[in-house]
């Protein structure tokens, strides 16, 4: 089937946009998950591990300074995720099949969902930056390194959108929920999320060192780990990652998406 | 009377093997509850294995061997929300107003749920020990200890799973169960899950002495390394004795409320 349609692409995407977004609006509590859960993390891991910072070779001395860009990541990531649970959701409906015979391009019917989680996440991702700060992280990256830190978020939570419509095109079900989230799950967690790369010991080591995930994280912490400082050297790598995930898994939610209308 | 309380422990012996079977019948439910607690045992047990080398962390056999006691405490929790989510899938459903409306206890309908509790966190506690077992955890405690550590958590998870079914009779909100999962890891963040008690910041350290998990999570510990120094298996008991008692007059209170209500 042909993508090339009449309808004015913009205006499409806006109004899948905001549809996406009457999803924080009519659900009571849509967003209550997606922002404590990365608190309380914040909370809870900084407390537990804090001290770690006392190895030689943690290239921080706040242990909260380095785990809010995890925690940030982690938010945008589940806000990502769950792009994937309610387009599964709309085609349980018979919503998303209405969509597919509509004379709009199919990457819209992505781009749009896509749009609406990345707006959603800011919410998880602020709540953390300003609780990290009023609590003791530092943000030694500056205004820039902020937005850096939001880049890194948002280009996080389009992979994580974009893997979880590839799962919700493909098993068509609610009940790919938690595939979804594990993806993310797994994804932040198998990198540099509680030590910095010479620090990890066994598997974790190669894993993470192979984990785009975790030069996603170093562009992240440019904002708030002031032994990564701000430079092209350290952001490069994490932008290079970030464009191969969203180019690979946005490609395999086409590829479904195709599938789907045949 | 024997033949009354042989009438309802065999309500009590159906309802948990129901409770059982439901939740096995829905992998969706069976999955954060078995996978999730493996998955974070085996990214902090790799990622934060350097914390070994900090001053006041005590000698244990395996780190693997000691962080495990965090997860047979998460698997307790999760075990224990589970059983207020099926509780509240059972209020929406309609079923539980048709038991309450059956010739038995209301203590029956709440004991038959804890029961199935504890039937699944001891498989749990079983399954956590092995595959940590097998990748290289030690339990120089032996069987005794092992056994001794699963049946503190079984009988936490009886604990966790009082209050959510309290949660869950009170509000009858799948919705709701849902999203009080990430307050669950308020508790497991506030005990010395996964470092030791003097290794926590001071503001965890001080709040970590009014969490009954904290003595849970300990007298685990002290069992499964046997080292009475690594934490008191006595108190352990008393902690979580307390906390189920505690947790299953709750919920039977509010069923009671509910029936009155209803």
């Amino acid at each position: 089937m042909s993508t090339r349609t009449n309808s004015p692409a913009g205006s499409v995407a806006w109004a899948f946009w905001l549809r996406s977004l009457n999803e924080v609006t009519r659900v009571r509590g849509a967003l209550i998950g997606t922002s404590i859960a990365p608190l309380v993390f914040l909370l809870g891991t900084s407390g537990q591990f804090g001290r770690l910072v006392g190895l030689p070779g943690f290239p921080t001395e706040s242990y909260l300074s380095w785990v809010v860009p995890l925690c940030c990541l982690q938010g945008a990531g589940f806000a990502g995720a769950a792009a994937g649970a309610n387009l599964a959701r709309d085609n349980e409906q018979g919503w998303f099949d209405r969509l597919l015979v509509a004379p709009v391009a199919r990457p819209l019917l992505i781009l749009g969902p896509v749009l609406g989680a990345i707006t959603r996440a800011m919410v998880p991702v602020t709540i953390v930056l300003v609780v990290g700060v009023a609590i003791g992280a530092e943000l030694t990256g500056g205004v820039l390194g902020v937005l850096v830190l939001y880049l890194a978020s948002a280009g996080f939570c389009a992979v994580a959108a974009m893997w979880g419509i590839a799962m919700a095109v493909h098993f068509r079900t609610q009940q790919a929920g938690p595939l979804m989230q594990m993806g993310v799950f797994l994804g932040v967690f198998l990198s540099t999320a509680y030590t910095p790369q010479p620090l990890l010991e066994g598997w974790l080591e190669d894993v993470a060192r192979i984990n785009p995930v975790s030069h996603v994280l170093e562009l992240g912490r440019q904002a708030t780990v002031s032994g990564i400082d701000l430079s092209l050297a350290h952001t490069w790598p994490g932008l290079a990652a970030l464009a191969g995930m969203i180019a690979a898994f946005g490609a395999l939610a086409l590829v479904g998406l195709r599938r789907m209308g045949r | 009377m024997i033949a009354a309380a042989a009438r309802e422990s065999r309500v009590v012996a159906s309802l948990g093997r129901r409770a059982l079977s439901v939740q096995f019948r829905r992998a969706q439910l069976l999955m954060p509850t078995f996978v999730l607690p493996l998955m974070l045992l085996a990214v902090i047990s790799s990622g934060t294995s350097a914390g070994r080398d900090l001053e006041a962390f005590p000698e244990t056999s395996s780190y693997l061997g000691f962080v495990v006691a965090g997860t047979l405490l998460q698997g307790a929790l999760l075990a224990g929300l589970t059983a207020g989510i099926a509780l509240a899938s059972d209020i929406e459903g309609g079923f539980f107003d048709r038991m309450l409306a059956a010739p038995v206890r209301r203590s029956s309908l709440v004991l038959g749920r804890l029961a199935g509790t504890l039937g699944l966190a001891v498989l749990q506690m079983a399954w956590f020990l092995l595959v940590a077992l097998l990748f290289g955890a030690s339990y120089p405690g032996g069987v005794l200890g092992a056994l001794g550590a699963a049946a503190l958590a079984a009988i936490t998870a009886v604990g966790i799973g009082g209050l959510a079914c309290a949660i869950a009779i009170r509000t009858g909100s799948m919705n709701l169960m849902q999203s009080i999962f990430p307050f669950v890891f308020v508790l497991l963040f506030t005990a010395p899950a996964f470092f030791p008690r003097d290794l926590l910041t001071p503001t965890l350290h001080d709040l970590a002495a009014y969490n009954p998990l904290t003595y849970v999570v300990e007298g685990a510990r002290g069992l499964l390394q046997d080292d009475a120094t690594l934490g008191d298996p006595l108190l352990g008991t008393v902690a979580a004795l307390g906390l189920a008692a505690f947790a299953t007059a709750l919920a039977v209170l509010a069923l009671r409320d509910r029936a009155r209500r209803t």
